[in-house]
């Protein structure tokens, strides 16, 4: 049972880690703050107080979408990984994130108010996720190849990128401002007040991959074995790019893209913690996803003040190299 | 007791047909016939995988088609051909997901759980590769633990195909023994295909034969038309 105290020891210190990120993440930015600050801001909340408005509306929302979506698309991308039994599956690199894209353009270039409401917005996210979802799944079944399934996802992506340039360059300037300024896509477009909306949608997909924890250890085995054991597959296919869905849909439509993150964090807990256990699994990419958007968000706050990193850019720089190591690895 | 009337077999066209066949529990079945013949997808068609062309197994008197997956899961345990093994999955962890039915929501045994496990690699001598990682096994230690991970299933029966392919000779002793004795004293049906003829037959199995001159599954009852198949 040494291995069982080593993966404890490991999830503690992530969590001590996460806490700590936060508590710096409320403190540093433009205007300093004082921990006495913090403790206020939350606990004994005043208007009045500029540090304390900073620290609540602004700081407090940007950490806590940091923690979630950095949670939500490694479960995401764990999903995806043990669906396509393959290390290089990621709900930004098969496309899911261009299918919220796509339907989120269409939506608002084409000027109807409601899809500028955040119910539009999240609506058309989890809509365009999920029927790309179903789209990858549904090519998954003749392309065998696992490097062959990642480049049809990035190809999928580039065609999506044109269609959305057509459309910026056939749209009114009232629509394309607002498509624009989403497209940016960063931790800090979420307010306080969307916090309650995208928590429950996230708890709700963490309750979803909880429920097929058990089919999923199954699923490792491949699609005979799940069969065999009493499962039926495409109910678990469809749950499992439902979820998936729902995760990155809800975090593209409020975040824009975050690259990367889907890929590279499950495969690290999978080498970190030696195991096909889902439990265990989906608890360590929930606190190691949360943990790099949080030191991501950490390193960008830090330049801020030489330089404007955008999130998905940084985590491109870091995620991008991390599969070129693991492609080496698969063709050497 | 697994029947079989008038069927065909086949994955898009018909293979090889079916008479009547029946497997009881307690013995141990064994399936020959020469390469591409169809025996590996008789035993698939046993386990609910493919459809039968013709006709449908009949499960201690219910058909075949009538039970949902869970149901079959609880009936039967499959071992395939060529098992693939999983990085970062350990034999223990492995074995434990043949007890899949019995375990909580989480995949997590109780301590009879972990009791058939222990008892399993003990019977099938696996012990020392409890904490070693599916894929990077041997491929006839990974069948072995196979055939330890159905043993797991507690199920009726178990269909095996070709378990001794991958196996040294004393170990293709120890696991017809093994069948034997399962056979035997847990009354269970379990049904092997082989082209370990020539050891098979040193076993009181009940032996059956897909003639390719026929295109037809038939319990043999005189040795010399093996002979006549292997030899034409």
């Amino acid at each position: 049972m040494n291995s069982s105290r080593f993966n404890k020891f490991i999830l503690l210190l992530v969590s001590i880690s996460i806490i700590t990120l936060v508590i710096l993440g409320l403190r540093i930015g433009d205007i300093p703050t004082g921990f006495s600050d913090v403790y206020h801001a939350i606990f004994n909340y005043s208007e009045n107080n500029l540090s304390e408005l900073i620290i609540r509306e602004i700081r407090l929302p940007r950490l806590c979408i940091a923690v979630i979506s950095g949670a939500a698309l490694s479960i995401a991308g764990m999903l995806m990984q043990t669906l396509f039994q393959n290390p290089l599956a990621g709900p930004y690199v098969l496309g899911i994130n261009s299918g919220s894209s796509l339907t989120v353009a269409l939506g608002l270039l084409s000027g109807m108010q409601f899809f500028n409401s955040e119910l539009g917005l999240i609506g058309s996210a989890l809509l365009g996720a999920f029927i790309f979802g179903l789209f990858i799944l549904f090519t998954a079944s003749f392309i065998r190849n696992q490097i062959g399934l990642l480049l049809f996802g990035v190809m999928l992506g580039s065609f999506v990128a044109a269609i959305i340039t057509i459309l910026e360059a056939s749209s009114q300037a009232q629509s394309l401002k607002a498509f624009a300024l989403w497209s940016m896509g960063s931790l800090n477009g979420v307010s306080i007040e969307q916090l309650p909306l995208i928590s429950f949608v996230f708890i709700v997909g963490c309750i979803g991959t909880l429920l097929i924890v058990k089919p999923l250890n199954v699923l490792v085995l491949g699609e005979d074995e799940c069969r065999l054991m009493g499962y039926n597959l495409k109910s678990l296919r469809l749950a499992i790019i439902f979820i998936t869905a729902l995760f990155t849909g809800l975090i593209t439509a409020f975040c824009g893209p975050i690259a990367f993150v889907g890929l590279a964090v499950p495969n690290l807990t999978r080498m970190l913690f030696k195991t096909q256990n889902h439990l265990l699994l989906l608890l360590a990419n929930m606190l190691f996803g949360a943990f790099f958007i949080l030191s991501c968000d950490l390193i960008i706050q830090v330049l801020s003040d030489i330089i404007l990193i955008p999130i998905n850019a940084l985590t491109s720089l870091v995620g991008a190299p991390f599969v070129i190591y693991i492609l080496i690895r698969k063709l050497r | 007791m697994i029947s079989f009337r008038k069927g065909s077999i086949g994955f898009d066209k018909s293979l090889f047909s079916v008479e009547e066949i029946e497997f009881a529990r307690g013995g141990v079945h064994v399936l020959m016939g020469r390469n591409g013949i169809g025996k590996s997808a008789f035993l698939n068609t046993i386990s609910g995988m493919i459809n039968p062309i013709k006709g449908s197994p009949d499960f201690d008197g219910k058909a075949l088609y009538k039970y949902t997956n869970k149901e079959l899961s609880t009936k039967i345990a499959y071992v395939s051909s060529s098992p693939s093994g999983v990085p970062f999955l350990s034999v223990d962890a492995y074995l434990m997901l043949g007890r899949n039915q019995f375990t909580n929501l989480f995949g997590r045994g109780n301590a009879s759980d972990n009791k058939a496990v222990i008892e399993a690699k003990q019977i099938f001598e696996i012990e020392h590769l409890s904490s070693k990682f599916t894929n990077e096994l041997s491929s006839g230690e990974l069948h072995l633990c196979a055939i330890a991970k159905a043993y797991v299933q507690q199920t009726d029966y178990i269909l095996l195909d070709e378990p001794t392919s991958h196996l040294d000779y004393a170990n293709k002793i120890k696991v017809y023994q093994l069948l034997e004795k399962l056979a035997e004293t847990h009354n269970k049906g379990i049904i092997i295909s082989t082209h370990d003829l020539d050891l098979a037959f040193k076993f009181p199995f009940n032996f059956y034969l897909i003639d390719s001159k026929h295109q037809q599954l038939k319990p043999i009852k005189d040795f010399k038309e093996v002979e006549l198949e292997f030899k034409s």
